[in-house]
């Protein structure tokens, strides 16, 4: 038993008693950021993929009518874009620098239930986001593309640093003090915190790689104890001569080395999310788990 | 690896009633300042619910000898509250071995933002539904009132960050 918001889903229940097991469901998918389980909620009839959040704070417990429940957590779900789920494995794809069909890119042994993405609308518009894409036949074929996810992120970036200051969110110990003194008065200062606290945010749903680059993409003076990148393996983009290397023979022949090497980069994402990500906003402000990893907040 | 058959993708879904959603009826709800480590029916109604009263600067009441003060929170607009109960097929728990592995759990947990309830955690096909609904709650302090910085507060404000974060963007 666990109190839950649950977004408003009217349409839905009008059209719930046709179908008993198909509609609303919970399932576990692949946290972008960490590669670790995630609880997600999908509505089959909407097509809607949701995210769900956990309030969880110390020495909390509920009652509810005549009973009472222990760990007093909230569970919040709001509407994710699927495309930073689909990106998650578009990266991972991409280690085999081809073009591929959607449905060999979304593979997952731990998450089987990845394949829901699929079914959702609008793939195709959505991906032109984030990939290259080729049409052979009736098949379409999906690359990864640095640059314009790069774009894509930039654009997420300024709609949410928007909607931080339409809910006059404090992003920054120097906004609190400018606003004593002079309200109105815009500074440059402040204009960075808003970058930083979106850039933050975007953070928690790409994985720490592309978070870097979308750092230096926005040009963010880097933070104090940053440590060094490993130098990259990966191919870059821009001179990566794409024809050379299709092979649509060879589709996600996941080997080994893949496997390997993915398990890899889970290990070397947590050394990474131990470094000190003060200055940098992330989700765990709005739900209150205090970690150390995470850095002051 | 692709051809995991439907059934066994099954499993590790747990689906929502959706009948249960529009049937379920207002509940009262307290969140209290406390770790009760037990979940079980309690004389809430006896003991507690009297007990509450309208100070000037808002409600009080007592909870085992300690004073505490609250104030009423609503569920932000455009959402809804829901209890949601597991429901019991007697099966055995599984937990979450498929889950576990590659991933330190103990550091997931020790976060404690992406943890599901426990509830929802075993591995196979289950069923959960609401059995109440709520528009809002009482949110209790240890003897002062809990205000603005109330970090469940900050939790309610996600949702409208969240609506930015994944709104999406507007092409070239």
């Amino acid at each position: 038993m666990a109190p839950a918001l649950r977004q408003a889903l009217d349409e839905y229940l009008k059209d719930a008693s046709k179908k008993m097991k198909s509609g609303l469901m919970f399932v576990k998918l692949v946290n972008p950021c960490l590669g670790e389980g995630a609880l997600y909620l999908f509505n089959m009839c909407l097509q809607q993929l949701f995210e769900i959040k956990v309030f969880k704070e110390k020495h909390r417990s509920w009652f509810i009518n005549q009973s009472v429940q222990s760990g007093g957590l909230l569970h919040i779900a709001t509407p994710m874009d699927p495309l930073f789920l689909l990106l998650h494995y578009l990266i991972k794809a991409d280690k085999e620098g081809k073009f591929q069909p959607l449905d060999q890119v979304v593979v997952d042994d731990m998450f089987p239930n990845c394949i829901l993405l699929l079914k959702l609308p609008e793939l195709e518009k959505l991906l032109q986001h984030v990939t290259e894409q080729k049409e052979i036949g009736t098949r379409k074929y999906y690359k990864y593309s640095k640059e314009k996810t790069l774009k894509w992120l930039e654009k997420k970036v300024n709609q949410t640093m928007a909607a931080l200051k339409t809910n006059n969110i404090n992003v920054g110990a120097r906004v609190q003090s400018a606003a004593f003194f002079c309200s109105h008065q815009v500074s440059s200062d402040k204009e960075e915190d808003y970058i930083r606290y979106a850039h933050g945010l975007i953070s928690d749903y790409i994985p720490k790689e592309l978070s870097d680059d979308l750092s230096k993409y926005l040009k963010l003076p880097e933070t104090s104890a940053s440590l060094p990148n490993p130098p990259s393996k990966k191919v870059k983009l821009s001179d990566d001569p794409v024809e050379a290397k299709e092979d649509y023979t060879k589709f996600n022949t996941k080997d080994l080395k893949t496997e390997k090497k993915n398990s890899k980069m889970t290990a070397a994402q947590k050394a990474l999310a131990k470094v000190d990500k003060s200055g940098m906003k992330s989700i765990d402000f709005f739900f209150g788990a205090k970690s150390k990893k995470i850095g002051k907040i | 690896m692709e051809s995991i058959d439907e059934e066994d993708v099954q499993k590790h879904r747990v689906h929502l009633r959706p009948i249960t959603l529009r049937n379920a009826a207002p509940a009262t709800l307290h969140l209290l300042p406390c770790e009760v480590p037990v979940n079980r029916p309690a004389p809430v109604e006896r003991f507690f619910t009297p007990a509450i009263r309208q100070g000037p600067d808002g409600l009080q009441v007592s909870f085992r000898g300690r004073k505490l003060r609250g104030e009423e929170v609503e569920v932000p607009s455009g959402l809804e509250g829901y209890v949601m109960v597991m429901e019991e097929k007697g099966e055995v728990l599984v937990g979450k071995q498929d889950f576990s592995e590659g991933s330190e759990n103990d550091e997931q947990e020790e976060q404690g933002l992406v943890e599901p309830p426990e509830a929802l955690e075993r591995d196979f096909d289950r069923f959960i539904g609401a059995s109440a609904s709520f528009s809002h709650f009482t949110l209790w302090n240890l003897e002062t009132f809990p205000g603005p910085d109330a970090k469940v507060r900050a939790a309610l404000t996600w949702p409208r960050l969240a609506a930015a974060i994944h709104a999406p963007v507007p092409e070239d």
